[in-house]
């Protein structure tokens, strides 16, 4: 009968394991980093020539012209910004709505499948959202506002609020099943109706994870591509109305960079790192509330 | 009980209200995938045969088949998986077995993984299209696409293997650090197959990031509709004919749609596998316990 | 006497700003059970913890002091090789713990571990089951997850699991106390089997099974906020003429 063999050879075998993981786990962490590195390396051309200044104060976007080069990038930035908005807006008060039904008023069976049929939604593919948005939403809208151009800011405002309502649906019902039981029985017990205490307790108690789920829709449809590109008209433009045509910056990318060279890739990178750096912020503002909510937890 | 009734009445109009809000809004929602799922079969139905899974994409997309862009879209999920899931169950059994909870370094690589969870997909397009079709030479090639689909669901896979790692029972590592189990072998041979379940479950979810993803593929693995014959070609995805047949194609619509109802009815399939694994195991774990 | 399995000598266990245990001297006497009582919270089981290096585990965590094996080995020394000392030092801890695995793979992981050979582990495997009486009642499903046992059933797995490396000393807190009474016999008498054959610490609240099986016994008290050593010696000098006010106290109140 034999024992402690290798013993040390179980430390050395660890130190592999324990190098080889931490390998693993710097690549993984400094992927962003990569990621930032390559997006710079590729706007540098642009940000040397100092075409920054160009993105915000020049009033067009035609970077391929020979006459007249222009680079400004406000249209599409106001472009992303209104469609963003205006899918948090649509998609917000139907989500919250059906998560408080869901919460306080659906029976279990019914509720089940409401769950059940949001998860299964934010799995599908935006692409699949955006081609149905272009089959089914613009023909809707042409129909409404007939001589407009179909593809419009209305379109991919609502095209992009179903696709994030599911996340705020999902998100809302999670803040308000975190509310206390405790709370609800507190308001029970001063006699509260059911719909004081879902407007004056749960709501209120809720209204930090409600918020997280907004934020995170609008990163989601901040850096959406595929359900805009199809269905906003992708003209760069400041739209008059609902039913004009836009161009949100995702879709500038997703549309110039197969032909564009030199000069104008760059300033799609920078592009790129705008909508990096909004996103970011957003996502980044929701982790500074976690934090400050619950300093204890963070790290890993 | 002293009920005033001049007080109650608004509130049950508004507790009725608010019912009548919340159910219009859930029908809505009901509505509108249904909405959704039945134009897909009405449009995509008619086209889809045998003929369809098996044939050549002829015309630029308007007639033939999809063969080819499912084989690429396999080989493009296969590199996905085959860099993502060691990289980022490696990563989160790093962060929750070998370094010290809370130390710089385990903050920072998890800091690292939240910010590339946020980072938007045609952003990671170009990434990879500068890191790994230029900088690694790699080209517009099935490879690129694939890896960089792996970045992207990489957070994915950290987050949910963690939490499974930090689910399990509190008392198996004393019980394996009482019998002088090197950490190689708790890792690996306790915690690793107890926490599989929900490895699994993420690397699900993963495989349905990835097969919905079209934005990061279009400047990365290419818009070839030729059976690609290796990694390093280029390989168009289900999701980028779907893009390309509704954008660029006349008369595109259709052979679009069945595209889109073969992706659907696989994101449909893959996500719902993955809701019955976890509540398989949710059962199978609460009546064990 | 003069053969101790353990020699502890000043040995001090605290969490972060909380000291758990200060300046213990006790000697663990081999082959015999030495039990360790009193109140809760008083840091038996951080000294249990502490010799075999469990208190690793605890982010935080630091112990004073030198503890030495019967050949000498220091336990406290960093260079220790915390895995040897954790096969030579064996630990039955409270709730049973089975691996959620076959009962099968409870053994051959560390036995393979360990180094023994492939073939030997069947043998062993038998060896221990008979020696914890459970060979009868299970050598049939020994594919089945081990958590199918009952709780009595799983601690006596996890002390044949213990057994199985032949540790010089096995340290058991609180074995029984998840147990029921019958049960609790039953894995009462099998610590008791043991005697000569390895060194037994245990950690035990029910003051009548101390006194039936220990042979040594230590009690603990928390003063000034840090659990210490109040009084040791043999057991039923313990028991029955204890010195230190509040141990005669915590005796006598449980007697009554
Ligand atoms: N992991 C830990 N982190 C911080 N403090 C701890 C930890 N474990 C124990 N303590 C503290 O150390 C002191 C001694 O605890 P210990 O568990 O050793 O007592 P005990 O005598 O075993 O008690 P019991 O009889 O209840 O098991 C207690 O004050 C306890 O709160
Ligand atoms: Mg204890």
């Amino acid at each position: 009968m034999a024992s402690s063999r290798n013993i040390s050879l179980s430390r050395c075998v660890d130190r592999v394991t324990g190098g080889v993981l931490a390998l693993f786990a710097l690549v993984s962490g400094g992927t962003v980093l990569l990621l930032l590195w390559n997006l710079f390396a590729g706007a540098w051309p642009a940000i040397e020539a100092g075409r920054l200044g160009a993105f915000f104060t020049d009033a067009k976007w035609q970077p391929g012209s020979q006459r007249d080069p222009q680079f400004g990038m406000v249209t599409m930035l106001a472009g992303s910004a209104l469609v963003t908005v205006l899918a948090v807006a649509l998609a917000l008060p139907v989500g919250l709505a059906s998560a408080i039904f869901h919460r306080f008023y659906a029976p279990p069976l019914l509720a089940r499948w409401n769950r059940r049929i949001m998860e299964l939604l934010i799995g599908v593919p935006s692409v699949i959202f955006g081609f149905w948005g272009l089959m089914v939403v613009v023909p809707a809208i042409l129909r409404i506002a007939p001589g407009t151009p179909g593809q419009s800011l209305l379109a991919g405002g609502v095209v992009l609020a179903l696709m994030i309502l599911p996340l705020i649906a999902l998100t809302s019902q999670a803040a308000l099943q975190a509310v206390p039981s405790s709370l609800l029985q507190a308001a029970a017990g001063l006699g509260l109706g059911r719909a004081r205490t879902i407007v004056s307790v749960a709501l209120p108690a809720a209204r930090g994870g409600i918020t997280t789920g907004v934020f995170l829709g609008l990163a989601r449809a901040l850096g959406e591509t595929m359900a805009v590109v199809l269905v906003c008209g992708n003209i760069p433009q400041i739209p008059g109305s609902l039913f004009d045509p836009i161009r949100p910056i995702t879709s500038t990318i997703a549309l110039e960079m197969g032909y564009a060279t030199a000069s104008h890739k760059a300033l799609l990178f920078c592009a790129g790192l705008v909508l990096m750096l909004c996103t970011a912020l957003l996502v980044g503002w929701i982790s500074f509330r976690k934090n400050a909510a619950n300093p204890g937890i963070g790290g890993a | 009980m002293i009920t005033h009734p001049i007080r109650r009445s608004p509130s049950k109009g508004l507790d009725l209200a608010i019912a009548l809000a919340g159910a219009f809004a859930a029908l809505l929602s009901f509505f509108l995938f249904g909405w959704l799922v039945w134009d897909l079969v009405r449009l995509g139905l008619p086209k889809l045969s045998w003929s369809f899974f098996s044939g050549e994409v002829e015309d630029a997309g308007r007639g033939g088949g999809i063969a080819p862009i499912l084989v690429s879209t396999l080989g493009i999920l296969a590199c996905c998986l085959g860099l993502a899931i060691p990289l980022g169950t490696g990563c989160a059994i790093w962060l929750s077995e070998f370094v010290r909870r809370g130390s710089a370094w385990a903050r920072l690589v998890a800091s690292g993984v939240d910010l590339l969870a946020g980072v938007p997909s045609i952003v990671f397009g170009l990434f990879g299209m500068v890191f790994f079709a230029q900088t690694l030479g790699l080209g517009f090639s099935i490879l690129s696409g694939g890896l960089t689909l792996a970045c992207m669901i990489l957070p994915l896979l950290v987050r949910t293997t963690l939490t499974a790692l930090e689910s399990l029972p509190a008392d198996l590592r004393p019980a394996a650090a009482g019998l002088g189990l090197s950490k190689t072998t708790t890792t690996f041979r306790l915690l690793l197959p107890a926490a599989l379940p929900g490895i699994v479950i993420g690397i699900t979810l993963g495989v349905g990031r990835a097969l919905s993803e079209t934005a990061a593929l279009l400047f990365t693995s290419g818009y070839s509709t030729r059976m690609p014959e290796s990694f390093s070609d280029s390989g168009r995805a289900l999701s980028v004919h779907i893009y390309d047949l509704a954008l660029n194609v006349a008369n595109g619509s259709a052979m679009a749609s069945s595209s889109a109802l073969v992706l659907l009815a696989l994101i449909l399939l893959v996500n719902s596998a993955a809701v019955a694994l976890s509540e398989h195991w949710l059962r199978r774990r609460s009546s064990a316990s | 006497m003069n053969a101790a399995a353990l020699h502890i000598s000043g040995l001090s266990v605290s969490y972060r700003d909380l000291t758990a245990l200060r300046e213990v001297d006790l000697a663990i006497p081999e082959g015999q059970i030495t039990a360790l009582i009193g109140p809760s919270g008083c840091g038996k089981s951080s000294f249990l913890h502490a010799l075999n290096r469990l208190t690793d585990l605890v982010p935080g965590c630091r112990v004073s002091g030198s503890i030495r094996l019967a050949d000498g080995t220091e336990v406290t020394d960093p260079q220790t090789d915390v895995l040897a000392l954790r096969r030579r030092v064996g630990i039955v801890f409270q709730r049973p713990n089975p691996f959620p695995q076959s009962i099968r793979r409870n053994f051959e992981i560390p036995l393979k571990e360990h180094g023994w050979a492939k073939s030997d582990i069947p043998d062993r495997i038998e060896t221990v089951l008979r020696e914890v009486g459970l060979w009868k009642e299970i050598s049939d499903r020994l594919h089945q997850n081990a958590s199918t046992l009952s709780g009595g059933q799983q601690q006596r797995l996890c002390l044949a699991r213990a057994l199985a490396l032949e540790p010089e000393v096995i340290l058991f807190d609180e074995p029984c106390s998840a147990l029921d009474p019958l049960a609790s016999g039953v894995v009462e008498d099998l610590i008791l089997s043991l005697r000569e054959k390895v060194t037994v610490v245990i950690v035990t609240h029910h003051l009548a099974q101390a006194r039936r099986i220990a042979d040594h016994a230590a009690v603990f008290w928390t003063r000034d906020g840090a659990g210490t050593l109040v009084e040791q010696g043999p057991a039923e000098r313990v028991f029955s003429s204890p010195q230190d006010p509040d141990a005669i106290l915590y005796l006598n109140g449980a007697r009554g």
